[in-house]
């Protein structure tokens, strides 16, 4: 406990991310040249990455971050010392990308490399290990989110980063990402609405109806263990031979191949954490509440309005947390069948084995589900205000 | 289990082995799907061999990031490792909202197209579930439990191999169960980065806009993780019902 | 009044209560007692129609309550039972207006009832309204769902082992607060419990039931006095009866002219009490006050113990 430990105490956690600092600064590359977009590339140590100014900037910087790390005990002096590192080497790699791309050469890339991410998580683990600790509230937490989300943007915005290879990939895509975002974005919600839609009133059946929650809730089960590819598969036959036979349905857009299979094999994976936690979260509540309910003469319909449902409703957000979480990492998939999506550039990047394009579907995908998760944790949290152990 | 799911079961099983062992057995109903005489079963390797492999890497995933995460969880719940168990919860958090695809994809530029990326990101996404399940069964045993340990002169060595980790056996075969399932649909896309895996007969379709092999493909896929989903299940009851609790507080 | 008509409850074949009847009151706590499975919860939600009874009618004031729509019903019978159901969600003001709120009460009025429920339970509205039930002590969240209960002033409140959820010492504070309360209100109450002495303390009469059945239906002191059965006696317990037949009796019933050495006894203390303080403090005699504390006479243990004989 703190206060049996000597003053100076080297915290153990500050002692592994001083280790993976040391690796990143002086073992790893900082960012990675090529002469052209698909060549092998030859990594940069930091050292040889910035000019002598930057260089000096940066480490003075990482190694004040890194005593941080392994000396203070104030946890928001450690959040703040990691806020500080990101912020430094963030807009550092874009600078270093200008400053080792040769003046008017066009075709040289220069991405991130192995020193950068580990010095990137190091600073996140020690972000991630204060915040953990901090138990920040549900708002705190939303407006660290809108912080980084802020400075994310700003970096972006900035053209800080705009001779990194990743910004490069962008640039000759921009029109067809925000339209690769939209449609990732229709997948993955519009699915999980539908889900709701119809997850909610079974959810609310299969909790009356015994008989009916077990082959409901065994039926989803079997539907969310078959992998998404196949789903796809199993789903392209009927919807090809629908839209070869019925005027409408082809006239509706519905097609073997494209979005209609992705979206209706992300609404089938969504019914089940729906369903089942609506069940859930319904039956937990107490026998006494609703008999209370009941004795003071709360119609049905009152008492689902105003006791079962406010009681099963952050339960039921944990469920759609969930589908929304493996939604936005599903749809990904859906480009392989033409369903379009972030998953696009993913794919098209592996074919081309080009890492920045790849990077380019998946860091708008990573980062929508963490924001995703972020947000209905803290919405959960805000719901469970007063029907839980929270002072 | 009634004999109508046992009869269930067999035939399932049976159906998916005639299957792979022999498909052209089944040609007749793939047949009506093909468009200009293409072929109906899937002929650039055996669905056998496609089989094998894809479960063989599944296989080697999976005892990797079993062994990796039992041992972890087991060192954060220990007072030595204590101080990093808030992170690694977090961690463990955060590590979920990566879609299995982007791991899968960013390990390719890493090491090369074939089996290592997938098997990398079957390993890495793995590991997720069966740590998460294993820190939560050891630190559900009861503390009065491990008191009456204690107070038997078991050391801590003993308490962990013959109190802890038998008590928190199912929910480790749970986490095992999850992550196979994941890994088994991320082997299948595997085959978009040249992994030898069933995914190919998918992909393969795709390309040459062959509705018979997506759907041959698809199905094979389905029934196999379905099944080994179930047979997992099945092993994990088994589990519960020695610690005398019904399957239901398990799963 | 409520009366209690060959109420009737089957299950399939089990019976669980056999045409019971009996009436209570109007300002009277009537007191269900007996074994657990002996029907008595059952009984109880067949007057608020929670259950609805196979046979048998109930009566309020005249008017049988089968004409009643349900709900509405409910809204005018309060309803207090065992770990009360308060509602997680809502806090302790919320949780008070539930009925008003339902009845439509505009919202001054519901903030005044609430305020002045609190009051009367010795709750501080300032600390206690924005309160959520898991923040209050089981005494509090019990006050919390008398409260509650009450808060469309019913004319009849049913309660089935309100205090069960209560340890010994808070238990017997919460029967006083809930008689004083009781008597300020004049509320006809009909309280289940399986505790013969809660029976005895709170109960103007008390119903004792068995598999299913009412064998006695009467005053704690004819029931003492004259078991109908063997199970009454037993229930009632033959070595206590003569403790529990001094608890009905006030001290001022068997008070003497005259003065005594010692601290006063109140004149409400029963008989029971002042016996047990005459003991205890190895006195022959002690003085008796009023509610004034003014000295208005003396009781002894030869008065208690003559007075005793004389119930038996």
């Amino acid at each position: 406990m703190p206060t049996l430990r000597p003053t100076l105490h080297l915290d153990r956690l500050g002692a592994v991310i001083a280790v993976l600092i040391g690796v990143a600064l002086f073992a790893a590359p900082f960012v990675t040249y090529r002469a052209n977009r698909i060549v092998a590339g030859e990594g940069r140590l930091l050292t040889d990455a910035l000019p002598p100014a930057g260089v000096t900037g940066v480490l003075i910087v990482v190694l004040g971050v890194t005593l941080c790390a392994a000396l203070a005990r104030k946890l928001l002096v450690r959040l703040g010392a990691a806020a500080l590192g990101l912020c430094v080497i963030f807009p550092a790699v874009g600078w270093s990308a200008g400053f080792v791309t040769p003046s008017g050469n066009t075709f040289a890339r220069v991405s991130p490399s192995v020193g950068f991410w580990l010095l990137a998580l190091a600073f996140a683990l020690l972000a991630a290990d204060a915040l953990t600790r901090l138990h920040f509230g549900p708002w705190a937490r939303l407006a660290a989110l809108a912080a980084a989300a802020g400075a994310l943007a700003l970096l972006l915005l900035s053209g800080a980063w705009n001779d990194l290879s990743l910004m490069k990939e962008y640039a000759n895509r921009a029109d067809s990402f925000w339209r690769e975002a939209r449609q990732h974005l229709w997948l993955a919600f519009g699915s999980m609405a539908a889900a709701c839609l119809v997850g909610l009133p079974l959810g609310m059946v299969a909790h009356r109806i015994g008989r009916l929650r077990a082959a409901i809730l065994q039926g989803l089960n079997i539907v969310q263990t078959i992998p998404s590819i196949a789903l796809f598969g199993i789903l392209i036959a009927p919807l090809g031979y629908l839209a070869a036979h019925v005027p409408l349905a082809a006239a509706l857009g519905i097609r073997g191949i494209g979005a209609a299979p992705a979206f209706i094999a992300l609404f089938l994976y969504s019914l089940l954490p729906i369903v089942a936690n609506t069940v859930a979260g319904l039956s937990q509540v107490p026998a006494a509440v609703t008999d209370a309910a009941r004795g003071m003469g709360m119609s049905a319909r009152q008492r689902l309005l105003q006791v079962e449902w406010p009681l099963a409703l952050p339960v039921v957000l944990a469920g759609i947390r969930i589908v929304l979480v493996q939604n936005l990492g599903l749809a990904t998939v859906a480009a392989l069948i033409g369903g379009g999506g972030f998953g696009t550039f993913v794919f098209q990047g592996i074919g081309q084995t080009a890492i920045d394009l790849v990077l380019l579907g998946a860091i708008p995908t990573v980062a929508l589900s963490f924001a995703a998760a972020v947000i209905l944790d803290a919405v959960i949290d805000l719901t469970q205000r007063g029907a839980h152990d929270r002072d | 289990m009634s004999p109508r799911s046992i009869i269930l079961r067999a035939s399932a099983l049976l159906l998916l082995a005639t299957f792979i062992a022999a498909p052209q057995l089944f040609a007749f109903a793939f047949e009506p799907l093909t468009v200009n005489n293409a072929p109906a079963i899937y002929n650039q390797s055996s669905l056998l061999t496609l089989t094998v492999s894809h479960l063989r890497t599944v296989f080697l995933a999976t005892l990797a990031s079993t062994v990796l995460a039992i041992a972890l969880a087991i060192f954060v719940t220990r007072p030595a490792g204590r101080e990093f168990l808030p992170l690694s919860r977090s961690l463990m958090n955060i590590g979920q909202t990566f879609p299995p695809v982007a791991v899968l994809a960013i390990a390719v530029p890493l090491v090369g197209f074939g089996e290592k990326p997938t098997l990398i990101a079957l390993f890495l996404y793995g590991l997720l579930p069966i740590f998460e399940n294993t820190l939560t069964g050891l630190m559900e045993v009861s503390p009065r439990t491990l008191e009456a340990a204690r107070g038997m002169g078991m050391n801590a060595r003993q308490r962990l191999v013959q109190v802890e980790l038998p008590l928190a056996l199912p929910l480790i075969l749970a986490g095992i169960r999850l992550s196979v399932i994941i890994s088994l649909g991320t082997a299948t896309i595997g085959s978009t980065v040249a992994a030898k895996g069933l995914g190919e007969v998918i992909i393969a379709g795709l390309q040459s806009n062959n509705v018979a092999f997506i759907l041959q493909g698809g199905l094979v896929v389905a029934l196999l993780a379905v099944l080994i989903h179930d047979g997992l299940g099945l092993a994990e009851r088994m589990a519960a019902r020695k610690l005398g609790r019904s399957a239901d507080e398990v799963s | 009044m409520i009366e209690i008509e060959h109420l009737t409850k089957r299950y399939g074949a089990d019976i669980v209560v056999d045409d019971v009847s009996f009436t209570v009151e109007e300002g009277e706590i009537a007191v269900v007692v007996g074994t657990s499975g002996a029907g008595k919860s059952t009984l109880l939600r067949m007057i608020n129609r929670l259950v609805v009874p196979n046979a048998g009618r109930v009566l309020i004031d005249g008017q049988d309550t089968a004409t009643v729509p349900e709900d509405e019903l409910r809204h005018r019978i309060g309803y207090v039972i065992q770990g009360y159901g308060l509602f997680p969600h809502r806090d302790v003001a919320h949780n008070i207006a539930t009925v008003p709120r339902l009845l439509g009460w505009d919202r001054k009025r519901i903030a005044n009832r609430v305020e002045e429920l609190l009051d009367l339970f010795q709750l501080d509205p300032g600390e206690f309204a924005q309160k959520f039930p898991h923040q209050l002590s089981g005494g509090q969240q019990q006050r919390v769902g008398v409260a509650r209960a009450l808060a469309a002033k019913p004319a009849l409140l049913l309660m089935d082992e309100p205090f069960g959820s209560l340890d010994p010492v808070i238990r017997g504070k919460a029967q006083d607060d809930l008689l004083a309360i009781q008597r300020r209100l004049g509320t006809t109450i009909v309280l289940v419990t399986h505790d013969m002495n809660e029976a005895f303390h709170l109960g103007d009469r008390i119903a004792v039931m068995d598999q299913a059945r009412l064998l006695q239906y009467a005053t704690p002191a004819a029931l003492l006095a004259h078991p109908a059965e063997a199970f009454v006696e037993q229930l009632v317990g033959t070595a206590e009866r003569p403790f529990r037949l001094l608890s009905l009796v006030t001290v001022q019933e068997a008070m003497e002219q005259g003065n005594a050495e010692g601290e006063p006894l109140p004149l409400s203390a029963s008989l029971r009490d002042a016996l047990s303080q005459l003991i205890w403090r190895g006195r022959e005699a002690l003085p008796v006050a009023d509610a004034s504390g003014a000295l208005v006479g003396r009781i002894s243990i030869d008065a208690i113990l003559r007075r005793g004989r004389s119930l038996a």
